[in-house]
């Protein structure tokens, strides 16, 4: 399936993309203004100032990687194997123990930045807000780490990856960035293990892989994120947080559906359960952040109800997207 | 334990079907409302702590099933209507009788008399017993019942509100009759009787009546009050001058003092006359206008106090009376010739005569009425009343008997009217003939050897015979003989002289009405067209308002229409004072007991007030979720 298939499928009318689910139940997506009209473009340039500002001194693509090279920054020894650049012996190593090691220097090169963003159905729940947030993250990010020469790569995922914008660099770009994020739809399965090996298995240059989702995955969102650590990506979670959904406007006997997995249940909905739900929805989100916390995963929580450039300051601040 | 209401079998034939149904539903689920979450996962979590108390939800929801099947049990026992087995044998039966009379619109309690007995019978009908029964009527002249012998307190209410005030008498005799009758083989039967005790002479009120065995209550309503009436109007024509009129009215004071009040006579809207009166204490004041002139159809005397306030009644300040109609009656004499005759007929100025010889009988045009002096020829359809003066025995409307000599009227009917007023024992006749009328015929003046003036009727046509020539008399001589013609004719054209300018309210009206008709239409004071039945001439009505009426009877070629007034003009009704206590079937009346407010002795009532408990806790606790 090649590119322009993908594009055809998210461009697709919702009644036919949301499933068999959507059709049962009858969800209808509304039309939407411009994600990104002028309004949004103007705050993009200011965060891009702001970036500059708060890192001022920075060379361009000045980051460093695992991947040593030749860069000036010292790293690591290595044994010496015929063929090896002589200037690169370390002599007073040799002197002193008799060995003949090689200086190892951090590679300084231009950064990959890939956005992950989950097109699953939960995303699009309601009226769609968390989906709204997520692409205006990734498109305010991405112009930032365009504005910084950084090649920047964004790609739509549910249980598989259902479009990928090339990699792309320069802020001149960003446009490419607006149309892939208009074109991109809610419909899948979550399902973050799967979409994110196929993703690593396409990406071979590793990366800050920032990983934009509600996490609503029925497998687990923990396999996801590993599967990003145990292949050398720099994961980032950024946790689209929608707060009405731990308030859910339900009451008495209902038969509640998974709006992806269609599973059923009968439930009598009282205050109590109510305030259980909420308690759960808290720490289902906890427990996400416990988890990135343990595993050193940089996390920030998105909410909704939030503005994006507030938001994505918010990420500046809490470090681990710009060094 | 008894059941009044459904048989205890059909009771039970409900329980298990509903009872069925009630389970049969509880168990069937319903179709729940659909609605999509973003992620199960959460709800799974929830869901799995409240498994683990499942066992205290379905708990929860056998007790549910418990208020439900409680409910429904209610239901049923409340339609079973269960009573004490004691109780239902030992029911009251009342007729509550309601004086609508008059008097009953007396102001002197807020608003009126009538509106507060109906206070005091609502009463009465909510603290009625469960196996009680009540029956309302209302009283004035007549007694209606308003309801029938029912413990309904609903149906009892709405006969309470139909309760009207008539300007009529109370006429509570009656009433207490009809109370008997409707108690006559009931238990514990009782009268209420709900007046102000205006009811005329109260011994009089149980005589004939029988009431062992019946216990009779008396609730007054109203005090004292300051009253004046028109307790008499009258108005005549005189009967030799008919364009003039004299009026007869009657102002009574019923208080213990004297008042001053000032009289009104308004004729066909304009006054006439206003005059100021000074009453002493219960006097009766009559007042005559004599030798009035005028075109004045409708008369009304208005009375109202000197000093500008209303007294308690104004039903009886306002009295109507109407003139006789004149209209020109055409006669036709048949005579060769009669000076006294034609003299006679000179004295009326509205009485068109046409004078022809018996040769030439019949003429041409109609007439209300014909003399035949001396002769009988077959009748003409134009003829009218017939006046025969000594008819031969060929054409004479009644046999005649045999010839008589120096006779006179030994008896006559002083009632009848042509010759109401009149002396007729003097007139000495020298010959004649006796008359054999016929069954129907009356005979209004007889000599000791027969009948001599006799009336009657023949092919629906009225007559009078007298069976002598008055000039072989000297009844011609006399006052009684023109009288006697013109009574004669006015009788012919239902022209009365005695006529009754106003009937009475509360009285049977019988109102003069074309022959031949058998229904009219009565266009009440209030507006209100009443279908009222004509019988011999007259129809008849029980009138209960004063005021002025209008007849309408549908006659060929044209319909004819008269008018008539009608007042109250009772000095028992005007006497508002109210009696304080009474005393019925020789015993006094006393006041009700036993009607207390809000104790039904009727299960059904408290079990259905429980059935709506039960059902609010099933509310209260479905919604907050207690029970499901």
């Amino acid at each position: 399936m090649g590119v322009l298939d993908v594009f055809k499928r998210a461009t697709a009318p919702v009644s036919r993309r949301l499933g068999p689910v959507s059709r049962r139940f009858g969800i209808q997506k509304p039309e939407k203004a411009d994600l990104f009209d002028d309004d949004f473009q103007k705050k993009l340039e200011t965060l891009a100032i702001v970036s500059r500002r708060v890192f001022a001194g920075r060379q361009r693509a000045e980051r460093r990687t695992k991947k040593k090279g030749s860069g000036i920054e010292f790293a690591d020894h290595r044994d010496y194997t015929a063929g090896d650049d002589f200037r690169s012996v370390d002599w007073n190593i040799y002197q002193r123990f008799g060995r003949l090691l090689v200086r190892l220097y951090e590679e300084e090169e231009d950064l990959s930045i890939y956005f992950i963003v989950d097109c699953s159905t939960s995303m699009g729940f309601g009226e769609g807000k968390k989906f709204d947030q997520a692409r205006r993250l990734a498109a305010a990010l991405a112009y930032v780490g365009l504005a910084n020469l950084d090649r920047v790569t964004i790609v739509a995922a549910t249980d598989e990856i259902v479009a990928r914008m090339p990699t792309t660099r320069g802020k001149g770009r960003i446009f490419k960035v607006f149309d892939f994020l208009r074109r991109i739809h809610c419909d899948g399965q979550t399902g973050l293990k799967d979409s994110l090996k196929t993703f690593v298995a396409q990406h071979k240059r590793r990366g800050l892989a920032v990983l934009i989702s509600d996490l609503y995955d029925p497998a687990g969102f923990e396999e996801g994120i590993n599967v990003l650590r145990y292949n050398k990506f720099e994961p980032y979670v950024l946790h689209i947080v929608d707060p009405a959904e731990a308030h859910p406007n339900l009451k008495g006997d209902v038969r509640i559906y998974d709006c992806e997995t269609g599973d059923e249940r009968e439930v009598t909905v009282t205050a109590k359960m109510l305030e259980r739900m909420e308690r759960a929805w808290n720490e289902y989100r906890d427990e996400v952040e416990r988890f990135c916390v343990t595993h050193q995963v940089p996390y920030f929580a998105a909410d909704v109800d939030l503005p994006f450039d507030e938001l994505v300051l918010g990420v500046f601040r809490r470090g681990g997207f710009l060094r | 334990m008894l059941f009044a209401g459904l048989p205890f079998a059909t009771l039970l034939t409900i329980a298990a079907v509903a009872g069925g149904l009630t389970v049969v539903f509880y168990i069937l689920k319903l179709r729940r409302r659909p609605v999509a979450v973003p992620y199960s996962r959460i709800w799974e979590r929830i869901l799995r702590d409240k498994e683990a108390t499942s066992w205290w939800s379905r708990l929860k929801r056998l007790l549910s099933l418990l208020l439900q099947l409680a409910l429904l049990s209610l239901l049923l026992l409340a339609l079973g209507d269960p009573r004490i087995a004691g109780s239902l044998i030992q029911g009251r039966n009342v007729v509550v009788l309601v004086d609508a009379s008059a008097s009953m619109k007396a102001t002197d309690v807020d608003p009126t008399r009538l509106e507060v007995a109906k206070r005091e019978v609502k009463k009465l009908v909510r603290g009625l017993g469960g196996t009680d029964r009540m029956l309302i009527a209302q009283m004035d002249a007549a007694v209606m019942p308003l309801s029938t012998m029912t413990g309904e307190v609903s149906d009892l209410e709405t006969a309470v509100d139909q309760l009207k005030a008539t300007d009529t008498r109370a006429d509570v005799k009656r009433g207490l009759r009809f109370a008997l009758d409707s108690l006559r083989g009931l238990t514990k039967p009782e009268i209420v009787l709900v007046s102000d005790g205006a009811v005329g002479d109260p011994k009089e009120l149980s005589a004939g009546l029988d009431f062992e065995g019946v216990e009779t209550r008396y609730i007054p309503v109203g005090r004292s009050g300051k009253n004046v009436a028109i307790s008499g109007f009258s108005v005549r024509r005189y009967p030799l001058d008919k364009a003039r009129y004299e009026v007869m009215l009657e102002v009574a004071n019923t208080n213990e003092e004297p008042v001053d009040v000032e009289l009104t006579l308004i004729g066909d809207g304009q006054v006439v006359d206003v005059s100021r009166l000074s009453l002493q204490a219960n006097e009766r004041l009559p007042r005559f206008y004599k030798d009035l002139a005028g075109a004045s159809r409708t008369l009304e005397a208005k009375i109202k106090l000197a000093d500008g306030q209303n007294d308690a009644l104004p039903a009886d300040d306002h009295a109507f009376a109407l003139m006789p109609e004149r209209r020109r009656a055409r006669v036709l004499v048949v005579t060769p010739g009669n000076t006294y005759l034609e003299a006679t007929l000179l004295l009326d100025e509205y009485l068109d005569v046409t004078s022809v010889a018996p040769a030439k009988y019949p003429p041409s045009g109609n007439f209300d009425v014909t003399i035949f002096d001396g002769v009988a020829p077959p009748l003409a359809p134009n003829t009218g009343g017939s006046l025969y003066l000594n008819p031969p025995e060929e054409g004479s409307p009644v046999k005649l008997g045999r010839a008589m000599q120096e006779f006179g009227f030994d008896v006559w009917d002083k009632k009848h009217p042509i010759v109401r007023w009149m002396s007729m024992g003097d007139i000495q006749v020298a010959k004649g003939h006796s008359f054999k009328p016929e069954k129907e015929d009356k005979v209004v003046g007889a000599s000791e050897a027969g009948p001599i003036l006799v009336s009657g009727r023949r092919s629906g046509r009225k007559f009078v015979a007298l069976g002598f020539d008055p000039r072989d008399s000297d009844f011609v001589l006399r006052v009684a003989w023109p009288l006697f013609v013109l009574n004669t004719i006015n009788d012919f054209i239902e022209e009365d002289t005695s006529y009754v300018s106003s009937f009475f309210t509360g009285d049977v009206w019988h109102i003069p009405a074309p022959s031949g008709a058998e229904v009219a239409s009565l266009k009440a004071p209030d507006g209100k067209i009443h279908s009222v039945p004509i019988k011999e001439g007259r129809a008849v009505y029980l009138g209960d308002q004063a005021g002025f009426y209008e007849l309408l009877v549908k006659t060929e070629p044209e319909p004819t229409t008269s008018m008539f007034a009608a007042n109250l003009s009772n000095l028992d009704e005007s006497k508002i004072k109210p009696a304080e206590s009474l005393e019925l079937g020789g015993k006094p009346a006393l006041l009700p007991s036993g009607f207390d407010p809000g104790m039904r002795k009727e299960i059904w009532l408290y079990l259905l007030i429980a059935a709506l408990i039960v059902s609010s806790i099933e509310w209260f606790t479905y919604h907050r979720r207690i029970t499901v």
